[in-house]
């Protein structure tokens, strides 16, 4: 997926910056300041989106930390023997959420990406110079994997208003 | 092994890329300025005044006597080149003092669709009197007197749509009302048969290569929008490779070498809404010599048209049904059409709108190189819907 919200967030912060904002009524101070918000408020977003995952599983493991330090403090005192438990109960669910979070939302582009660029030089090179029917089953794979990623595609700008037939399409959430 | 950055063309890439992809030689020139140039600044905001300068010192190198630039204003419409509009008071050669409506068009820091203002300022001029287009005055191949290529044609009254009706960016997806449909259908195809049988071999076309009959036209489209997709694209898609492949491994020979608009569809055409007649056809910034299929398939397209009221015949650009359409345009081009040849270019086509729209599009969005990389972006969504459409095509000929 090319078309990601970086790239969406950085061209409408440039739209905003370059020909918007130079249009608005400069007697209408209300869009003026409300304007130059929105701009503050994406560029923070644009500039944070990339670490929010690293962010929530870094909080997550302080957390944890703070979790264990209490517990071990608290375990004498009967007054926290409830709250105790239903701390023990969540650090638990925390520690294994922690344990599979462990790629990096970047590390995960760069190496589809990547595999994209692999699987290009293969097919190229498979194909190049031969008769293309004899490969019926390796093309076969080709364009059913083409079915399901594009559909996806499809459906993740779904807001855009290309498709014909937009009710036609399954919702993206039971897709992936 | 790092992966290439091609937001930092090194020579030899540069060099590779043209060696093993040859072309037209404007076009090589065009790609070849784009990569040397996209290690350099993104598009900054031109003030208005910065164009009306510009646009005064090239009219001041061209005209002998005063002019002046009055009611000059930004001009939408398009997604790949900065337009402005102005009337140009003057002494007329040939007509005496007058004010004439004018459009300045010029290209962003990258493009789109990266293209040669000297080709098009060419084939415009050499239509005028053929077919409705606006009339060209003056080019700025090189930028040297705006702040890159540019130039000046008439503006042409009209509407490219119903005034009631909408659409998404770029005029796709324009709904024309079944009363207009003859009127502007017949216009549309005499219009696209007189331009595929035009005489272009004594037109002024200098800057045209002329390929030769047999695969040499179809080769050289291949190798231009490969090195497109090679110098743009971010992501490679698997599909687009299988495309490459089966389209090199399958080049039709044409018979008749025409002038191809290269985006003739339904969006590009000016039509006034008083008399529905067509004043103008626009965008000649893709036009080549090859072969008449490439805009056929183009023209007919499923995301340029629409159904009709019974909701199963498809009208091709909105217009006319698909073999009506065909059969007269054979009428009125004289040239004949091969629907084999017609699917060849149909895939062509897929390939090389979603070459531009997500190769290139998403990369000069990302690198901040257009006058509306919002707009870019958008329109880079709709190539999702392109490689589906891909991905069935090939399955019909694999």
């Amino acid at each position: 997926m090319d078309i990601r919200p970086a790239l969406q967030i950085q061209t409408v912060i440039k739209t905003l910056t370059d020909v918007v904002l130079p249009a608005v009524d400069p007697s209408n101070k209300l869009a003026i300041e409300q304007a130059r918000l929105a701009i503050g408020t994406l560029n923070i977003v644009l500039q944070r989106q990339a670490l929010m995952y690293r962010y929530d599983r870094d909080e997550l493991a302080r957390a944890l930390a703070l979790a264990d330090n209490l517990q071990e403090q608290a375990k004498d005192l009967p007054a926290a023997a409830h709250a105790l438990h239903a701390l023990a109960n969540s650090a638990e669910v925390g520690a294994d959420v922690l344990d599979r979070a462990k790629t990096d939302p970047a590390e995960l582009e760069a190496t589809n990406v990547d595999l994209r660029d692999k699987l290009g030089a293969l097919i190229t090179a498979l194909y190049t110079g031969q008769d293309t029917t004899k490969l019926k089953h390796i093309t076969h794979s080709i364009t059913a994997h083409a079915k399901e990623q594009i559909l996806r595609e499809r459906i993740w700008l779904l807001g855009q208003g290309w498709e014909p037939d937009p009710k036609s399409l399954p919702p993206l959430e039971t897709l992936i | 092994m790092p992966r290439l950055d091609k937001n930092h063309p090194t020579h030899e890439w540069i060099a590779q890329l043209r060696e093993r992809f040859p072309c037209e030689k404007e076009i090589d020139r065009v790609l070849t300025r784009k990569l040397q140039r996209r290690a350099g600044p993104p598009y900054s905001p031109l003030a208005l005044t910065t164009l009306i300068e510009g646009t005064q010192a090239l009219i001041r190198s061209e005209l002998k006597g005063d002019f002046e630039i009055i009611d000059a204003n930004w001009l939408s419409g398009g997604a790949s080149k900065l337009q402005m509009v102005f009337k140009l008071k003057w002494n007329q050669p040939g007509v005496g003092p007058t004010i004439t409506p004018m459009v300045l068009r010029m290209e962003p820091s990258e493009s789109v669709v990266e293209t040669s203002r000297l080709c098009e300022f060419q084939i415009i001029k050499a239509l005028e009197g053929h077919i409705p287009v606006p009339p060209t005055y003056w080019a700025d191949e090189e930028g040297k007197y705006l702040p890159y290529p540019a130039m000046i044609y008439g503006f042409a009254e009209g509407v490219t749509k119903p005034t009631a009706s909408s659409s998404n960016v770029t005029g796709v997806g324009t709904m024309i009302p079944p009363e207009l449909r003859p009127v502007l259908g017949g216009q549309f195809i005499k219009h696209l048969g007189i331009v595929h049988s035009f005489d272009w071999r004594n037109a002024g076309l200098s800057s045209f290569d002329e390929p030769a009959l047999g695969k040499q036209a179809v080769e050289w489209q291949l190798n231009h929008w490969e090195r497109v997709w090679e110098e743009d694209a971010n992501e490679d898609v698997p599909v687009m490779r299988l495309a490459m492949a089966w389209m090199r491994n399958n080049m039709p020979p044409v018979d008749h070498i025409s002038v191809i608009h290269g985006d003739f569809r339904t969006g590009n055409f000016l039509y006034t809404e008083h008399n529905n007649e067509i004043s103008a056809w626009l965008d000649w910034e893709l036009t080549h010599l090859g072969d008449r299929h490439e805009d056929l398939a183009w023209t007919t397209k499923t995301v340029f048209g629409h159904k009709a009221e019974d909701g199963e015949t498809f009208l091709v650009g909105g217009l006319a049904p698909l073999d009506e359409f065909i059969a007269e345009y054979e009428k009125a081009s004289g040239l004949t059409v091969n629907r084999k040849t017609l699917q060849y270019y149909d895939i062509f086509n897929s390939f090389k709108s979603i070459t531009i729209c997500l190769a290139t599009g998403s990369r000069a969005a990302r690198n901040g190189k257009t006058h509306q990389d919002v707009l870019v972006a958008w329109l880079a969504g709709i190539s999702y819907g392109l490689l589906d459409e891909l991905r069935t095509q090939l399955e019909e000929v694999l």
